[in-house]
Parts: C-alpha cells; sequence; structure tokens
C-alpha cells in the first residue's frame, strides 16, 4: 500500500491553512485580527473548493483505507465550503456590532468544516467518528461564541452535553457493528456481513448489528436534528449567535446527511429493507414536528429550527428511498436547502433595531414598505421553502417524493405532501407579516454589504434556479452515481 | 453569437432601466433601452439577410430540464422563418422605442415602461426562435405578462386594470388548450423538440388516438389543442373579446403589442407547426372557418366603432383571420407575408392614432375630432400611407400580401377555402370602408371639438414623426421587397415552413382567374368609394343607414354582444356555481370538517409540541433514549417480527 | 467464545493485580502508620481548595486551564517515549508523522503563549 496524500489534498490544504492562520491571528494586531483572519479563511476555503473541483472524481483510498475521495464526497465538500465561507462572510458584521469580532471565530469555522469534510470522506467507522468529533468540538464552543450572553452559554452547554450523549450512542452502535463484523471499513463490512453474490442473495444481518446500526443512525440523528433527537434545536438555534445558528443549520447538516447517505448506501446498500423502517419513522416524525410544533414559534430563530427539523425530514424521504434516485434527490435536496437557509439567515440578520439584533417573527411587521427588496427575498425564501412553484425548494421537494413513489413509498410521498401543506401556514404567515401587517419601528437603514449580497445572491439563486438548473442536477447525478455503483 | 446577442440585448435593456431606473434616470432609462434595441434590430436585419434560403441551424444556450424522457434545453433555432420573425419583432420594437421617447414623455413612470418593452421585446424574440415547445410556452406566457403589465400600465385607472385581466384571464383559456397540445406533443412524439417532432409527423399521419371513448386523428387533435392556443393570443373569434379592451394601454403598446407582434404569435404557431398542421386536415380546414369568420366579424364592429384606437383594433382582429385562413387553406408563407406587411403599416396606423390624440390633448373619440388635417400634415400624410397600405391600394404593401392570402384561397381544395374567399373578399369591402371612415372623420369635415382643444392642436415631435415616416416606407415598400417569401418553389424558406407533398396552393395561387386577382381591387374601391359617400358627400347618411338597420347596427355596434353573453354566462354563472359551491360545500361541508377543524386540531397539535420543549437538559436526553429504544423496539417487534 | 474471551485473560489479570495492590496499600497504611490527625494535615493539598466545600462555591479558571495545557503536553510525552524507542523501525515516515504531530502542538503552544494563558496573572 503506497502513501499517496493526493486525495486528502483539500483536507491537508484546510489543516495547514488553519495552523498558519492560527498563528497569523495571534500575532496580528487585536483591532485587524478578525477582518485579516476572516478574509484568508473565505479564501483557504475557496481554494480548498477550487482544488476539489479540479481533482480526480474516481473513487480513491487514502490514510489505510479510512479515508476515500469520489464524487459524492466532492459534491458535498463544495457545497460543506461554500457554506462554510459564507457563514463567515454572514458573520462579520454581526460579530463586530456585539463586540464579539475574534478572529477565532472564522478559524472554528473552518476547523469544524474540516471536520465535515473528513465526516463526508469517511470509508470507515474511525474515520467517521474522528472527522464528527473535529466537526462537533469547534461547533460547541461557537454555540457559546458570545460568552458573556447567558443564553448563547447556555446554547453552548446544551449542545455538548447532549452532543456527547449522542456521540456515545454512535460509539455503541460502531462497536456492536465492529462486534459482529470484525472490521470497521466500510468496503469490507458488505463482504463480512454476507452481501449478495452471484449464486445467492444477501445473508440476513445479525441482529446486534442491526441494532448497532439504530445507534449510529440515532447518533447522526443526533446531527441532523431529526425527531426525535432534535430536542436541542430550538434552544441551541436561538441561544446562538445568528451566523452560528446559519452554520449549525446548514453546514452541520449536510455533513450529516451525506455521512448518513453513505453509511445506509455503502456498506449497508444491500440491506435498505431492514433499515428503512426506521429512516421513514425519524423522516414521517421529523416532518410531522417539523410542521407542526413551528406553527406556535414567535422567535424567527426558533422557527427555523423547526422548519430545518422538516427539511430533514424531507430529504430522508429521499434516503428511505434507498436507490440511486433517492441518493441524487436527497443531494439536490441539501445544496437548495443550504442556499435557501443561508438567504433566510440573512434576511433574519438584516433586522436591526438602532444597533440592535430583533428575533421576533412580530418585529417583521411592515417590512416590505420600509424594506421592499429584503422582503422580497425573505418572501422569496419562504415561498421556496414552502415549495411553491417555480422557486428552488420546490424542485428538492419534488425530487424527493419522486424517489419516494418510484420505491415504493407513495404514501410517504403523501404523508410529505401533506405536511408540507401544513408547514405552508407558517411560511406563509411571514409573508403576511411583512406584507400586511402596520409597522412598528423602522429598521437601521445602515446595513452590511456582505450580508446584503449573500442575500441577494441566494434569492436570485432561489428564484431563477428554474431557468439553468442543469450543471447543479447533473453534479449531483454524478456524485450520486459514484455512490451507489 | 450574432443572435445570442439580438435575442439578449432587450433583456440587459430590461434589467438596466428595470433596476437601476431610479439611479439612471429617465433620459438614461431611455439611451439605454433604445440603444440596445437599435442593436438587436441591426443585427436582426443583418440575420436576415443571412438566413434567407438556410437550412436551420440550432444555437445551443443553456441545458434546461432532464426528467426522465423529457428534456428541453435553452436554444435559439435560427431559420429564415425565425428570422424573418426576428426581424420584424426587433425592427417594429425599435422604432416604437424611440417613439415612445416621445410620447410618454409627460409620464411619472418613464424607466417602467421602457423596461416593460425591453423584456416584452425579449419574450417576444425567446418565443419565435424557441426550438422546442416548452421554451415557445416560456416566451408565450412571458408575452403574456409583458402584455398584462402593460396593458395595466396606468394602474391607477380601474379600466386599465380590469382590461389587464380580463387580457390575462382570456388567454388563460387558449393557454389551457394550448398546454394540453404541448403534453399531447409529448405523449405522442416523447419529445418536444422541433426537429423530433417534424420528423416524426408524417409517420403519424392517419393514425388515431381514442379519447372520451371515441378514436380520432391523432395529429388533428394535436393541431386542434394547439390552435386553440393560437386563438386565445391571436384574438380569433370567440377569444378576441380581451383585444380591443386592451387599449388601455399606452399607445405605443397597442402597436408593438396588439397590432405588430404579440397578436400574430399565433399565426406564427402554426407556421412553425406546419408539418404537424399539413397532416391534420380536419384542423386546417376549422383554422380556415374561424380565420375567415373572424375577418368578417372584426370588420363589421370596426365599421361603427367611434374610439379611433378600437376601429384599428377590431381591423387587427380582421387582418389576423386573414392570415388564420392562409394558414388554414395550406398558404403558411402567404400568411407569414400577410404577418410581415401588416406589422408595418398596423404599427404606423396606431402609432399615426397616437400622434393624433397626442394632438387632440388625449381625445379618443372621432366624433370630437374632425378638420384637424391642415393642423397635423405629417401625421395625416402617414395616416394616408398605412390606410392606402390596410385596403390593399395597388403598389402599397397590403396589396401584394392579401392579393396573395385571397388568391390562395381561391386555389385552395379545403373545405372551407371559397367560404375563406367570400368572406375575405366582402371583409376588404368593410375595411376599405371603415378604414375610410377613420380618415375621414379625424382629419376632414367639420372640427368638432372645443375650441380650447383645436387651439393646442399641434404636430408631433421629430422624435415621433420620424419613426412615423421610417414604419410609412415600410408600409410602402415591404412589399415589394418580401415578394420573394412567395416563391412557389419555396426557396426562400429553406424548409422551415412545411408543405405536404400534395399540397401546391403556393403553385396553384399564381393562376387563378383573372377576375379573382382584380376581386380585391374592386373591393377596396367599392368600399373607400362608399365611405366617401357617407361621411363627406352626404353627411346625413350614415345616421340614415343606422336607423333604417337598427337591429344590425345595434347588433354590430354592441360588438355582436359577445362581453354581454361572457358576462351572462361565463360570468355572472361561474360566480352563481362558485357562491352556491361556497356557501352550501364549503362553509357549510368542508370547511366545518375540513379547514376549520383541521386548523383547530393543528393549533392544538402546535401547542402541545411546543409544550414538549422544556428547556431541561435530562428532559432532552431522555426524549433521545426513549427515541432510540423505541426505534429498536420497532425494529425487533415489526421487521424482524 | 472460549477463544475470544481468552484474549482478555490478561486484562483481568491486570485488573485483579490492580485492585489486590491498591488494597494492600490502604489497609498497610491504616494498620502500620501512627494515626493522629491535626487541622494542618486536614487542610487542603496544595491545590488550595478546601477538600469538604459547597459544590457550587466557584473557584477560578485558570485551573482548568492549567490542567488542559499539563494534559496535552502530557500526552505529547506519552507519545513521545514509545516513538523513541520504536524510531529505528518506523523509518522516515515514522518520524515525519511525530514532526506533523509536534507542529500541530507548537502552534497551539504559540496561540497560548501569545493569548497570555501560561501567565498567571
Amino acid at each position: 500500500m503506497g502513501f499517496d496524500l493526493t486525495p486528502v489534498l483539500p483536507e491537508l490544504f484546510l489543516l495547514v491553512a488553519g495552523l498558519v492562520l492560527l498563528v497569523v491571528g495571534v500575532l496580528t494586531r487585536e483591532g485587524e485580527a478578525a477582518r485579516v483572519v476572516a478574509t484568508l479563511s473565505v479564501l483557504a476555503l475557496v481554494i480548498g473548493s477550487i482544488i476539489i473541483a479540479a481533482s480526480d472524481k474516481s473513487p480513491q483510498l487514502a490514510l489505510g483505507g479510512h479515508y476515500v475521495a469520489d464524487g459524492f464526497s466532492a459534491f458535498l465538500k463544495i457545497l460543506l465550503f461554500v457554506g462554510a465561507a459564507l457563514a463567515i462572510l454572514l458573520a462579520q458584521g454581526f460579530l463586530h456590532d456585539r463586540r464579539i469580532a475574534r478572529f477565532e471565530y472564522s478559524l472554528l469555522v473552518l476547523f469544524s468544516t474540516l471536520g465535515m469534510s473528513m465526516m463526508v470522506s469517511a470509508n470507515s467507522f474511525l474515520a467517521l467518528y474522528m472527522g464528527l468529533e473535529l466537526s462537533a468540538l469547534p461547533l460547541y464552543v461557537l454555540a457559546a461564541f458570545d460568552r458573556d450572553n447567558l443564553r448563547s452559554t447556555e446554547a453552548g452547554l446544551k449542545y455538548f452535553v447532549l452532543g456527547a450523549l449522542a456521540s456515545g450512542m454512535l460509539l455503541y452502535g460502531c462497536s456492536l457493528v465492529y462486534g459482529f463484523a470484525g472490521t470497521l471499513s466500510f468496503d469490507v463490512l458488505a463482504d463480512a456481513f454476507g452481501a449478495a453474490t452471484a449464486e445467492r442473495p444477501p445473508a440476513l444481518l445479525p441482529l446486534g448489528a442491526v441494532v448497532g446500526l439504530v445507534f449510529i443512525i440515532a447518533g447522526l440523528a443526533f446531527k441532523l436534528a431529526a425527531v426525535p433527537f432534535h430536542m436541542w434545536t430550538p434552544d441551541v438555534y436561538e441561544g446562538s449567535p445568528t451566523p452560528v445558528t446559519a452554520f449549525l443549520a446548514t453546514a452541520s447538516k449536510v455533513a450529516a446527511a451525506g455521512l448518513a447517505v453513505r453509511v445506509l448506501m455503502h456498506p449497508f446498500g444491500e440491506w435498505t429493507a431492514q433499515w428503512q423502517q426506521v429512516v421513514v419513522l425519524i423522516s414521517i416524525a421529523s416532518m410531522l414536528l417539523g410542521a407542526f410544533a413551528a406553527i406556535g414559534q414567535a422567535n424567527i430563530k426558533r422557527l427555523m429550527a423547526y422548519s430545518g427539523i422538516g427539511h430533514i425530514g424531507y430529504a430522508l424521504v429521499g434516503v428511505a428511498a434507498g436507490s440511486e434516485r433517492g441518493v441524487y434527490a436527497v443531494l439536490v435536496y441539501l445544496a437548495i436547502y443550504l442556499v435557501m437557509t443561508l438567504g433566510t439567515f440573512g434576511c433574519i440578520l438584516l433586522m436591526r433595531r438602532q444597533g440592535q439584533y430583533v428575533e421576533q417573527i412580530s418585529d417583521l411587521a411592515g417590512l416590505s414598505r420600509q424594506r421592499p427588496m429584503a422582503a422580497a427575498a425573505l418572501g422569496v425564501f419562504m415561498f421556496s421553502q414552502a415549495g411553491i412553484p417555480p422557486l428552488a425548494g420546490f424542485f428538492g421537494k419534488l425530487l424527493v417524493f419522486l424517489a419516494a413513489v418510484e420505491a415504493g413509498l407513495t404514501w410517504l410521498a403523501v404523508l410529505g405532501v401533506l405536511s408540507s401543506c401544513v408547514a405552508a401556514f407558517y411560511y406563509l404567515r411571514i409573508v403576511k407579516v411583512m406584507y400586511f401587517d402596520e409597522a412598528a419601528e423602522p429598521f437601521d437603514t445602515a446595513v452590511h454589504p456582505a450580508v446584503t449580497g449573500i442575500t441577494a445572491i441566494t434569492a436570485l439563486a432561489t428564484l431563477f434556479f428554474i431557468v439553468w438548473p442543469g450543471p447543479l442536477l447533473r453534479a449531483a447525478g454524478a456524485a450520486a452515481a459514484a455512490l451507489v455503483r | 453569437m450574432l443572435h445570442t446577442v439580438l435575442v439578449f440585448a432587450p433583456l440587459v435593456g430590461a434589467i438596466v432601466a428595470g433596476l437601476f431606473g431610479r439611479a439612471i434616470g429617465d433620459r438614461g432609462a431611455q439611451i439605454v433601452t433604445c440603444g440596445l434595441m437599435v442593436l438587436s434590430a441591426l443585427l436582426a436585419t443583418v440575420g436576415l439577410f443571412a438566413n434567407v434560403g438556410e437550412p436551420a441551424r440550432t444555437v445551443p444556450l443553456l441545458e434546461w430540464i432532464y426528467v426522465g424522457s423529457f428534456q428541453a434545453d435553452w436554444a435559439l433555432r435560427v431559420d429564415p422563418l425565425s428570422s424573418v420573425m426576428m426581424f420584424v419583432v426587433s425592427f417594429c420594437s425599435c422604432w416604437i422605442h424611440i417613439y415612445s421617447v416621445g410620447y410618454m414623455a409627460h409620464d411619472k413612470s418613464i424607466p417602467r415602461f421602457m423596461a416593460y418593452l425591453s423584456l416584452f421585446t425579449f419574450f417576444m424574440l425567446m418565443l419565435v426562435t424557441s426550438d422546442n415547445l416548452l421554451q415557445l410556452f416560456f416566451g408565450w406566457e412571458g408575452v403574456g405578462l409583458a402584455s398584462y403589465l402593460l396593458i395595466g400600465f396606468w394602474y391607477t385607472r380601474p379600466s386599465a386594470c380590469a382590461a389587464a385581466i380580463k387580457a390575462f384571464i382570456v388567454n388563460r383559456v387558449g393557454d389551457f388548450g394550448f398546454v394540453l397540445g404541448i403534453a399531447g406533443v409529448f405523449l405522442v412524439f416523447d419529445t418536444i423538440q422541433y426537429d423530433t417532432i417534424f420528423r416524426g409527423a408524417a409517420g403519424m399521419a392517419n393514425s388515431t388516438i381514442v379519447l372520451f371513448g371515441t378514436s380520432w386523428d391523432t395529429l388533428d387533435v394535436l393541431a386542434f389543442l394547439l390552435f386553440i392556443g393560437a386563438m386565445g393570443k391571436s384574438a380569433q373569434l370567440g377569444l378576441h373579446t380581451w383585444l380591443p379592451d386592451a387599449m388601455e394601454g399606452p399607445t405605443p403598446v397597442s402597436a408593438l403589442i396588439h397590432a405588430a407582434t404579440m397578436v400574430t404569435a399565433g399565426v406564427f404557431l402554426v407556421a412553425r407547426m406546419s408539418p404537424l398542421f399539413e397532416y391534420a386536415p380536419d384542423a386546417l380546414a376549422f383554422v380556415t372557418f374561424i380565420g375567415a369568420s373572424t375577418a368578417l366579424f372584426a370588420a363589421t364592429i370596426g365599421l361603427t366603432q367611434f374610439d379611433i384606437k378600437r376601429v384599428i383594433a377590431y381591423s387587427t382582429c380582421s387582418q389576423l383571420g386573414y392570415m388564420f385562413f392562409a394558414c388554414g387553406v395550406g398558404a403558411y408563407a402567404a400568411g407569414i407575408f400577410h404577418l410581415y406587411t401588416h406589422a408595418f403599416f398596423k404599427a404606423l396606423l396606431f402609432l399615426g392614432a397616437g400622434s393624433v390624440i397626442h394632438a387632440m390633448s388625449d381625445e379618443q373619440d372621432m366624433r370630437r375630432m374632425g378638420g384637424i388635417w391642415r393642423l397635423v400634415p405629417v401625421t395625416y400624410a402617414m395616416m394616408w400611407i398605412g390606410t392606402l397600405a390596410l385596403i390593399g391600394f395597388p403598389g402599397f404593401a397590403g396589396f401584394f400580401s392579401k392579393d396573395a392570402v385571397l388568391e390562395a384561397a381561391w386555389a385552395s381544395h379545403n373545405a372551407f377555402a371559397h367560404y375563406a374567399f367570400w368572406l375575405g373578399v366582402t371583409a376588404a369591402v368593410l375595411t376599405a370602408f371603415y378604414s375610410g371612415r377613420l380618415i375621414w372623420m379625424t382629419f376632414h369635415g367639420e372640427p368638432r371639438a372645443d375650441h380650447e382643444t383645436m387651439h393646442h392642436v399641434h404636430e408631433s415631435p421629430p422624435v415621433m414623426t420620424i419613426p412615423l415616416g421610417v414604419l410609412a416606407v415600410g408600409a410602402i415598400f415591404a412589399g415589394w421587397l418580401g415578394l420573394g417569401m412567395l416563391d412557389a418553389e419555396g426557396q426562400f424558406w429553406a424548409g422551415s415552413i412545411f408543405t405536404g407533398p400534395d399540397n401546391h396552393v403556393m403553385h396553384d395561387m399564381h393562376e387563378v382567374p383573372f377576375w379573382v386577382k382584380a376581386a380585391p381591387f374592386v373591393a377596396m374601391a367599392l368600399g373607400l368609394g362608399l365611405s366617401y359617400v357617407f361621411y363627406i358627400l352626404a353627411p346625413d347618411l350614415p345616421a340614415r343607414v343606422a336607423s333604417a338597420f337598427r337591429p344590425l347596427h345595434s347588433l354590430f355596434y354592441n360588438k355582436w354582444y359577445f362581453d354581454e353573453l361572457y358576462d351572462l354566462v361565463f360570468v355572472r354563472g361561474a360566480k352563481a356555481l362558485g357562491v352556491a359551491f361556497w356557501r352550501g360545500g364549503d362553509q357549510g361541508v368542508i370547511d366545518r370538517f375540513g379547514p376549520d377543524g383541521v386548523a383547530l386540531s393543528t393549533l392544538a397539535a402546535a401547542r402541545r409540541a411546543v409544550r414538549i420543549q422544556t428547556g431541561y437538559v435530562y428532559h432532552y436526553a431522555f426524549a433521545m433514549l426513549i427515541g432510540v429504544a423505541a426505534l429498536v423496539t420497532w425494529y425487533l417487534v415489526f421487521v424482524r417480527g | 467464545m472460549q477463544a475470544y474471551l481468552a484474549e482478555y485473560l490478561p486484562i483481568l489479570i491486570f485488573l485483579a493485580i490492580a485492585v489486590g495492590l491498591a488494597v494492600v496499600i490502604v489497609a498497610a497504611s491504616l494498620l502500620v502508620a501512627r494515626q493522629r490527625p491535626d487541622t494542618e494535615k486536614l487542610s487542603a493539598y496544595e491545590c488550595g481548595f478546601e477538600p469538604f466545600d459547597d459544590t457550587r462555591g466557584r473557584f477560578d479558571v485558570r485551573f482548568y486551564l492549567v490542567a488542559i495545557l499539563f494534559i496535552i503536553f502530557d500526552l505529547e510525552v506519552a507519545f513521545l517515549f514509545p516513538w523513541a524507542v520504536a524510531l529505528g523501525d518506523i523509518g522516515l515516515l515514522g518520524f515525519w508523522s511525530m514532526m506533523l504531530f509536534l507542529g500541530v502542538l507548537t502552534v497551539g503552544f504559540v496561540y497560548e503563549w501569545k493569548k497570555g494563558a501560561l501567565e498567571w496573572e
């Protein structure tokens, strides 16, 4: 076995960049460090994306077979890097206004992204766990980043304690599977359990392995914020600084979803029937809870938490399909979800009164008259998240439901459509508040150009996705084909 | 490249003027949109000369939708047919943009107007250059949207809003057929790409599909459905009611959208889909019947109207009828030729009418005009040129195309060909009559406007009269220049317009008896002479005739009571039905058990879901453990049994 | 199953010895040594905390910082010993791996130094 590090190049680059920036940050003057490190971190993420885009997409193993770089991981990594870069850009104005502009923010995002990158490239349970922890630890710190704020520290602590519990479950699951298979490698697992050959169908999975798989799913569902492992989400989303919430809601979920898809489809791909029902249960519970619990929310970040739970429910519909079409649909859904969600958080970051950030839905009243463009953008995101054609969100849902129908899960698709009808209620309520309610106080007119720019670009992307969906669909198709061979 | 720039230049103009109108100001918006339109028009002219007689080629732009076997890409189809259309659209649009600078000079939202105009032009160009039916539909709906926005441009007027909504809704009826047609084409051919459809059309001839328990000729059904869409967009009999009301929009809009370009999209659609229509004889007969009927029907209404723009609007409706029956009898080339000449002289007439309205302090009623021809000599001359072209005076553009259309109708073997010929000739008499009436009433006789208005009558500024002049040149020479389109061998079109192996109408139309050739001229002379007698020699004659034929006159004057009929049957009927369902079905049954009940239980469920969220970490951890336990239990009980 | 459990036998033996040794030591000190407690002997050790106190009492976060830093560098040394012993067998790859590890730690060290984490005041 050679020791070729080329496939790991993006991660190595991020690691080195992170270490260098740590030193740069600590050596730069106090006032400038945050800006300099943020700029360089975004640059590093952009370069990382370029390295991935330019890399060979055929599957390549590295680090003793624990790591695999293929089309699937490349697609997700580019999503992650873009999400992380936008989360850094979104944050700068906010951190400055809150007087917590420290350069560590960008670095924590960078290291967490590195962990996520490892997650989607994991080819063994060992790499899976390492990537997961590397991504989670900076997130705990980030959630408590506004350390003098009670809610933020509470969010960090809750996330940490529950995250540790979830990690424990995941590890327990991994060890069970290891105990029954005698290997950690995804490639060998399938054979160890007696995958189908020309002569015989796949063997029945040992009971313990399936229980282990359920524990693994539970651990990943925690990261995904899927019901019933979602309880931390509303509190943490509300308490964390808004840009951190954006990062948690997007990149973290994308990585976990990617990992879940890989674990379920690659080593356990032949035993779809064994895990399908569990995923279906989680999916239904998430869709329903996301739809119903969001209705009573007054805080828009809490609302986004429930909305995100619902979205993960829809994405899991695609996972449950357990087919290449399903994986394809999930990837498209995640990409669209990432863009929509970042844009929505961009809009939330535009809500300021006299220098203070406000988060109540009622604060949005009359936004359409004061800031017609911001209201229009938020309107686009809300309609898109509700899944109203011809916006991007509609296509994500459409593909997911189509995949479910093709896999014979018609009733699941029907349930999904019904719950998205309920969910449309609270999305449209925001539009109603913005356009039809009387304004209270005016919002600040001074805005941070990065936030405005990101909001505008994501809104246009959501709005005009239908005009040129080709590149995304093609990339997702190739990524799905790379995983399901 | 040339065509890409040509098509997208107006879009750029629309975006710049629409989004940054406030930043660049009125003048800036005018310069940007007009400049880009001039560029587009120049490129279209170059493109026309380059593409005549060349086979079709495709300029790919972007990939678009791939779902299963359904494929659609963004692409431009460049062939003689689309080149002619591009030329007509961007040439007219360019001069109308410039005219608007003068006409809309006192309006408050100039950038918005210019942006809409450019946006319309972009959608129209997308429509004519589309490479598949979905892109065509995109352009089709886009021009509908632009038309809606422009009709309701003065959105503070209730009548403008009502007209805009009416145009939109009536078009929906047509679009319903159109969408069904596209779906049907996909069902039958498994593609919506033109090339593949055209190749497969001959093979599908005489095949049948079963609908409602009866078998129908496949291509007849498809062609019929597509034609329903064309009827809506081109204001044909039955779906025509929106066009006269659309005159609520500013006059340049009427000239561009409701005369020269958008309303002709239906004719273009039939010509574009000629490979389909050629194998659908029953649908062609239907097209001929509707076209010929519309030609006469709209002309009769035109006789009695007093609003100068409405007269021209009905005239447009009538001329569109000519184009359709030309296509219906198999002479697609003649139809497109008439479309092309019509664009020039009808745009000219509308812009001339706009100039008159401008001069008369926004007066549109011809009963309050008259006697102004010395005061607005340029407009007067231009209106004459437009009128002569419209009525087919020898040497003018309309003469060539209208003759061609009528000769083709005579020469064809279509079931309704002779019906179309005779109705067309009759309509030609009426056309000459109402056109003459328009000129006499507007410009001649005693001034009927009040003193104040007469005092202000003035010739329009050069920015308005120059476009008139250019279009007038077109109205005179377009016929000469375009005669090549009627070439019997079809070299001009190079296959972009298909004629079946048994269709010799383009050849036969040159060999009709002399009296057929002379008929349009006689009709024109008769109509024009009569109008001179009615409105100059014996001005009291119209009133006497009207009272002598009171029922007929009021039938024409009230537009054959179409609006009233629709109001009674559809609007009130639908409302009554709606109210019945609303009161009885919706509120009584569905709401009680459906939305209201569901909404209440939803809220209750929401409250319960929120109550779980206590905020205590140990509750959360407990929920997670319970969750894992439940999942494992579920698995053991239900999956492993 | 028997062979499988046999692999864990050394651990069982190790546990038994560990527990036995602990019991022996504690018992010996109780039985052999003289027991004469006074206030000085019952007071806090070097860490400066009262051994018996309200658990909600605050104490300086700097203790944690030092403890964490200690663990990091303690682990570093724990890795260095076996590495130094086996360096002849693991070759250049092993050498550079450790250099990388040390490099990462050094970066962390530079960070904590510049941040002032090493100064008590």
